[in-house]
């Protein structure tokens, strides 16, 4: 079911097994992956409170709406526990849960973001109703740029440091390697500073 | 600290990027948002002491899926859980219902929903069948079949029951072999006798007949409890009683085997 998903996105992901490969040599063993197949009735509610506020900060950086950030975090959950109950035991155990958690909000909020324009042809603004928010305007004036980044740096440089994951764990959520990785970051990076150069110099003093 | 700290700080926007990330509120409510996760990835158990003694029940939003004697640890029982039903489980959290699942499994008579939804079109007609049969009554497998509308696969019956994923609320232990060793286990003999049925004056005659109304009922049916002694006759079998003129009870509906 999320195979599917995820070939689906415009960033390239390698299959499942080359992504499950790079990431048992880069990441330690998980803990809460082995919680879940040793069957601890406590596990499920580990992972979810050990994931849900970082999952919903980056939903949120994609999405710029509370509400839709709430929605895309419950349906990449559900989407991670219906896979997971069907796993044997060992496969399970051998789950690099929160790249792969990444990655399944990285494609539910990206389906959240494509169905939304198809609708409204718009970037979304979560201005609305929050507008006297001013650190709020601020969070969105930067994820709006960072919006603007091409695809591929742009989850590179969300992931490093709005995530702050590190490089072999965005390996885990993309399939890039490390190198790729770190250029799209640094041309990212690039990018945004003339975003915001050309902005200040457009805008002035706000 | 109102001015918009991003977009003119044109030489840092690694600084900018970690500011935003610390600036992106938490969902409010966030314990809440977590139990509703919660709610809908994991099924629920709790355990429970029961005439089989210590159980565990497992119940999904559609009722009870699956319970078992708490003989292993949660672990186990979780494991066989997943592996039978796809999904985790989590602790009970919601306890509005639990009182009358537990009533239900102390044997009152009390409706408690089941999610037999991973069964069989004809193991959920067996299941319904038996779920139907009285505390302190006892019925053959052949019954079951007849009733589920499956006659002649009471051997098939038989195996629904070895693999009865909800026992006690599923009363397969009413379910017994019509002849002289009805009663095998003795945990299914010691469920009996706790209802009220006694395996000991049924074993051998499982049918009871009255020459005053010319009925023969399954011995512990409701009707039979009320024929007088001097009344009573014994049959090891339906058959022998039609044969004698008897018509079958249509409360209990014994099977007439050919």
């Amino acid at each position: 079911m999320f195979v599917r998903t995820f070939s689906a996105g415009p960033v390239v992901v390698k299959s499942v097994e080359t992504e499950m490969r790079s990431l048992d040599q880069t990441v330690g063993l998980d803990p809460i992956a082995a919680r879940l197949a040793d069957g601890d009735p406590l596990a499920p509610n580990a992972l979810v409170e050990w994931l849900y506020a970082e999952l919903y900060r980056y939903a949120f950086s994609v999405l710029r709406d509370e509400r839709a950030a709430e929605d895309a975090v419950q349906d990449a959950f559900e989407r991670a526990f219906s896979a997971l109950g069907r796993y044997p035991e060992e496969r399970l155990r051998a789950m690099r849960l929160r790249p792969w958690m990444y990655r399944i909000t990285l494609n539910v909020a990206r389906n959240g973001l494509r169905r939304r324009r198809e609708v409204s042809f718009e970037e979304p603004s979560a201005v609305d109703g929050a507008a006297s928010d001013e650190g709020r305007e601020a969070v969105i004036d930067v994820l709006a740029a960072l919006g603007r980044l091409p695809e591929r740096q742009r989850v590179a440089v969300t992931l490093r440091y709005l995530q702050d994951l590190p490089y072999a764990e965005i390996s885990g959520v993309t399939g890039w390697t490390e190198g790729t990785t770190k250029t799209l970051v640094r041309r990212g990076l690039m990018r945004l500073r003339k975003m915001m150069v050309e902005d200040t110099r457009a805008g002035g003093t706000r | 600290m109102n001015e918009p700290f991003a977009l003119n700080d044109a030489e840092r926007p690694v600084a900018t990027l970690r500011e935003t990330a610390a600036r992106i509120a938490s969902p409010r409510e966030s314990a809440v948002l977590v139990d509703g996760v919660l709610d809908e990835v994991t099924d629920s158990f709790f355990g429970v002491e029961s005439p089989l003694g210590m159980v565990y029940v497992a119940a999904g939003p559609g009722g009870v899926r699956y319970l078992a004697p708490a003989t292993s640890d949660e672990e186990e029982f979780a494991r066989c859980y997943r592996e039978r039903f796809g999904r985790f489980i989590s602790p009970a959290r919601g306890l509005a219902d639990l009182a009358e699942r537990v009533a239900a499994l102390g044997g009152e008579r009390v409706e408690v929903a089941l999610d037999l939804s991973r069964a069989t079109p004809f193991q959920r007609r067996v299941l319904e069948t038996v779920k139907g049969i009285a505390r302190g009554e006892v019925r053959p497998y052949v019954w079951v079949a007849s009733e589920a509308a499956f006659p002649g696969a009471s051997r098939a019956v038989g195996n629904v029951m070895a693999n009865n994923p909800i026992p006690l609320l599923v009363p397969c232990h009413r379910v017994v072999r019509n002849g002289s060793y009805a009663f095998g286990t003795g945990e299914k003999v010691r469920l009996l006798r706790l209802e009220g049925a006694s395996p000991e004056e049924i074993s051998g005659s499982p049918y009871l007949a009255t020459p005053t109304t010319g009925v023969v009922c399954h011995a512990t049916c409701r009707n039979a409890r009320r024929i007088r002694p001097e009344s009573r006759r014994l049959f090891r079998s339906v058959k022998g009683a039609a044969d004698a003129g008897y018509r079958p009870c249509k409360v209990c509906r014994p099977v007439v085997a050919a």
